[in-house]
């Protein structure tokens, strides 16, 4: 009865997938909002990556938005696992300490040797954000897990939350006023043109997409070092 | 005559990736299949960039940083996780006559 049952039921899906796998065409050329995309980002914004181009200007708000997010999930985190983490200081040290034994001598040579590099390799993601794939979210992870890798190797290692709190708050604010100053000084919100859009492909180029690129890369990777730190043993 | 080796490498390189795939199959406790995987995994990521560079030359430089990065992460990662299992005290096929962590540990205690 029961195998007849699970049959059943994988003979639908197989149906529902089939379906969509048969019913698929694909298309040959761009919808009209694409293309007008595909156009207009490298012509007004003057940045190869239309993504990107997309991310930080025609959509920066939403990307606001994303951060406001993500720092409320941060807040979350905090709230629930940070009451366990005071306790936890109430109750003698010992305890936690006998649990979390050290990380052997080659993962802390090995993150002694990689967490250099990948902070070059979250700033050199964040940096060509305006030109190649890449831009501030993927960097802001890249530099999470570079802290990630920091907090497994080593039991002492604290991640100095007053320093992260503070840069945090730092770098949203100055993204909110890089947008003020695109509404003073160019189109509109968070409009990029308030800066020479300089030699197409080049690094200084595309206006002011580095700018909130480098911010938005840098207050990802605070908030998501927060919650790295918050869910330590 | 450079696309013949780089899709020889390649090839290769899909090789050992099979046979990493064979080994977490058939190797019948973790460490051994965490071996099976990390090895053969590593040094078919190796050829197989090897030969991505055969085909195109003015990557290379990137490739060999990637090359590197796989090179330094794969053996610390799986190192680690192995430690770890250890630890939990995962039971190692009967086998495996060898534990060199367990001895050292226990001559470590020993000397103290």
């Amino acid at each position: 009865m029961r195998r007849t049952f699970v049959v059943l039921v994988v003979a639908l899906f197989g149906l529902v997938f089939a379906s969509l796998v048969i019913a698929h065409n694909e298309r040959q050329s761009l919808r009209p909002l694409a293309e007008s995309y595909v156009e207009l980002v490298p012509e007004e914004l003057g940045a190869p990556n239309v993504i990107t181009g997309i991310l930080l200007t025609y959509r920066a708000f939403d990307t606001l938005g994303e951060v406001a997010v993500l720092f409320m999930v941060a807040a979350g985190v905090g709230l629930v696992l940070g009451a366990s983490d005071q306790q936890s200081r109430r109750s003698p040290r010992k305890v936690s300490g006998s649990s979390s034994r050290p990380s052997s001598e080659i993962v802390q040579s090995g993150a002694q040797i990689l967490v250099p590099l990948i902070s070059i390799f979250a700033a050199y993601i964040i940096m060509n954000g305006h030109r190649s794939a890449g831009g501030g979210f993927q960097g802001g992870a890249v530099i999470a897990s570079g802290v990630l890798l920091l907090v497994l190797a080593s039991t002492r290692y604290r991640v100095n939350l007053e320093f992260l709190s503070i840069t945090e708050s730092a770098a949203g604010v100055l993204f909110v006023l890089t947008g003020i100053a695109g509404l003073i000084f160019a189109g509109g919100f968070l409009d990029n043109r308030m800066l020479p859009l300089g030699q197409f492909g080049a690094f200084f180029s595309a206006g002011a997409i580095p700018i909130l690129s480098v911010l938005l890369g840098v207050k990802v990777g605070c908030e998501l070092s927060v919650i790295i730190d918050r869910f330590r043993a | 005559m450079l696309e013949l080796i780089g899709s020889i490498l390649v090839l290769l390189g899909a090789i050992f990736h099979f046979s990493a795939g064979l080994g977490m199959l058939r190797m019948p406790d973790a460490y051994t299949r965490m071996q099976a995987g990390t090895k053969a995994s590593t040094l078919g990521n190796t050829l197989i960039l090897a030969g991505l560079g055969f085909y195109h030359p003015e990557w290379s430089l990137k490739l060999l940083i990637i090359i590197c990065f796989v090179l330094m992460t794969n053996p610390v990662s799986s190192h680690a996780l192995a430690r770890a299992a250890h630890i939990i005290q995962i039971p190692m096929t009967r086998k495996t006559t060898v534990d060199a962590l367990r001895d050292s540990q226990q001559r470590h205690r020993g000397g103290k």
